[in-house]
């Protein structure tokens, strides 16, 4: 059976999964789903108050989308991390196809990025529209992009979640990670920074190089489908980055496929 | 047509699991170049199961049992080997497994349900026979991590019994709750018979086996080594395998003099058996050799159940059967008819010891296990010749 028949043969397993992650995240928290939406807006006020401080011309809206976007990818990681070896139990004692999880947690944070985004994008229209802008008509291709981000964030759960059942150094190793990939990121500045970095040392290539980083390139997407005056930036680095960012679920499918064999013996 | 197949299946799990899996450790052992330290939990296992067959597995604790189970549910795979399954299959161990503790009893029906393959229509239609069978219509909206340990484990299995696989699979379900629940499990377990689905039962409650199976396997150390008749391989088990891990304890000592070589239950028939039924004849041969004339011995037994309780002890001294002595090789029967002992699992302790108890010639303490069985379906340890008068008063 392949693994689409597979997955649609237990829609109804998928469905109840995704709706136990959604419910159980904000349980017992007075706020709720607000968290969704003040975590990354309290990101973004820090960013900004700090980056006044070393640095001026990075318009909010940039930092917004950033920071949204970012957090996506970043709750994938950490649920994804967890999301095989906190079912244990499960995985011990009932047989259905394993990929379940990660799709699971990786859709229902994309449901939860669904819902902020409604919220990121009536604040970049007001921003934009104190200066008299609006959003871009490109924010119709929007979807594409979540799409190709979806994709990319399911090959980052599929390869962390199998990975850390064997070694739970991981844990560890991606706080480290993270916040590497953090600043490699256009989270909380624009790639037009980067540029300019580039340039003052003479090593244009190094621009190029940057956009290598799956979250570079669609993070830049965003902003230059919603913003009216971000240009998304295209050359060789971007072609490669792209690539990765697309094709990085099939390795990381293949791998878990792979591990996926023997989880029970782990618990 | 066959409802499992398995060619040559193979199980084996490293031993080391005692480090955690972490990669230093990971490298540590590489670099050392020590060779995994492998344990066959399964090794080199093939047979078929037919559509609609009750199996029974048994064997000694640690023996492979649960690695099987495991393996035909498909939760782990095989070492090498391969085993296929036609059907759904479902087990009726994992209550209250894939429970979320946030959630309410309410979510947890669908949640669980989905994870055990119930289609959600199904729980729709059965919600309230679920809700009650497990007695929580109060509870409902509040999450189960307040529940007591007994109301999570009965809607664990309100909900498991919702579930209709073509094959079921048992792992001592006898072991965990009350009679009452356990009822409510054989019952479950005579209708999925009913329709004709294909059972695999393990359980360490021979009769249960012997009562419900059409065909018993028998692991050793990860080896199928018997597979048969109920009767046939019990009598096997008991007789070559169950010593080493069930009868835990199980002692022999005495000097010696007088020694048993050899004992033997026989049925009714006079064949040799390790199944009686209650309420026909018990026959324990036992032969026994001697080293020196012994005067007046006296030969001892009791039975205990197989969970320690002392049902009967006796002796040839107390039933006022004196021998005057013995030389060389003999045998003595102990015979009880009609056997009043209901359905369950037992040990026979045998001793031969001088007649004022001052020399323990050889004694073996649950040394003989034997299985009651019991077609009726009444219940209880003893059998009490139980009589009705009905009166016309009430006409």
């Amino acid at each position: 059976m392949s693994v689409f028949a597979d997955i649609l043969a237990h829609r109804d397993l998928l469905a109840n999964l995704i709706l136990r992650n959604l419910k159980s995240r904000y349980k017992d928290s007075i706020l709720g789903f607000l968290w969704s939406i003040l975590t990354p807006l309290f990101m973004a006020g820090i960013y900004l108050v700090f980056l006044r401080i070393l640095a001026r011309g990075i318009p909010m809206e940039e930092i917004l989308i950033g920071v949204f976007a970012w957090q996506f990818t970043m709750q994938c990681v950490f649920n994804g991390l967890t999301c095989i070896t906190d079912n244990g139990n499960l995985i011990k004692k009932v047989s259905f196809p394993r990929i379940i999880l990660p799709l699971a947690t990786t859709i229902s944070n994309l449901v939860n990025f669904l819902l902020t985004l409604v919220v990121q994008f009536a604040l970049v229209a007001i921003l934009l529209g104190v200066r008299g802008q609006h959003i871009s008509l490109a924010s119709a291709a929007v979807p594409a992009v979540i799409l190709v981000h979806f994709l990319f964030c399911f090959g980052i759960v599929l390869f962390l979640s199998c990975s850390n059942v064997y070694f739970r150094d991981l844990e560890h190793l991606v706080n480290v990670l993270v916040t590497a990939f953090f600043f490699i990121t256009p989270v909380m500045y624009s790639y037009g920074m980067v540029e300019k970095i580039a340039a003052s040392c003479n090593l244009p290539v190094l621009a190029e190089l940057y956009m290598i980083n799956p979250m570079a390139v669609i993070i830049s997407a965003y902003r230059a489908l919603i913003l009216p005056d971000v240009v998304f930036p295209f050359g060789a680095g971007t072609v490669v980055g792209a690539g990765i960012t697309l094709l990085f679920v099939f390795p990381a499918y293949r791998i878990f496929k792979k591990l996926q064999r023997n989880f029970s013996d782990m618990f | 047509m066959n409802a499992i197949e398995a060619r040559n299946l193979s199980k084996s799990y490293r031993l080391q699991g005692s480090e955690p899996p972490t990669m230093f450790g990971k490298l540590h052992r590489t670099f050392r170049r020590e060779k995994p330290n492998l344990l066959w939990a399964l090794n080199d296992v093939s047979f078929d199961i037919r559509q609609g067959e009750t199996i029974g597995v048994i064997g000694p604790n640690g023996s492979g049992k649960s690695s099987l189970l495991s393996l035909i549910a498909g939760t782990t795979a095989p070492t090498s080997g391969i085993v296929t399954a036609n059907g759904r299959i479902s087990s009726l161990l994992e209550l209250g497994a894939g429970f979320h503790s946030e959630l309410t009893g309410r979510e947890n029906i669908f949640l669980n349900g989905a994870i055990l393959g119930i289609p959600k229509v199904t729980l729709q239609k059965r919600f309230d026979s679920i809700v009650d069978f497990a007695g929580i219509r109060e509870f409902l909206n509040m999450p189960v991590k307040f529940y007591s340990s007994g109301m999570y484990v009965r809607l664990g299995f309100a909900i498991a019994v919702e579930m209709d696989p073509d094959i079921l699979l048992i792992d001592e379900v006898l072991a965990v709750g009350d009679t009452a629940f356990q009822i409510k499990c054989l019952a479950r377990i005579r209708d999925f018979q009913r329709r004709g689905k294909t059972l695999v039962l393990v359980s360490h409650a021979l009769q249960t086996v012997e009562e419900f199976c059409d065909r018993v396997f028998l692991i050793h150390k990860g080896k199928l080594v018997g597979e048969g008749k109920p009767a046939e391989v019990i009598f096997k088990y008991l007789k070559s395998y169950m010593g080493e891990g069930g009868g835990v304890h199980a002692v022999e000592y005495g000097s010696r003099d007088v020694e048993i070589t050899d004992v033997r239950f026989l049925d009714s028939a006079g064949a040799e058996t390790g199944t009686f039924t209650t309420g026909e004849s018990f026959v324990a041969e036992i032969n026994y050799k001697t080293k020196v004339h012994v005067a007046r011995p006296v030969f001892g037994f009791s039975i205990k159940t197989g969970n320690g309780f002392y049902v009967f002890g006796s002796n040839t001294q107390i039933a006022g059967c004196a021998i005057d002595s013995i030389e060389g090789q003999g045998a003595v029967r102990l015979k009880i008819n009609p056997l009043p002992l209901m359905q369950g699992n037992y040990f026979l302790s045998l001793s031969i010891h001088s007649w004022d108890h001052a020399i323990q010639y050889h004694r073996q303490e649950d040394w003989h296990p034997f299985v009651v069985k019991n077609p009726t379906q009444e219940q209880g340890v003893f059998h009490l010749n139980a009589e009705w008068e009905i009166n016309d008063r009430g006409r």
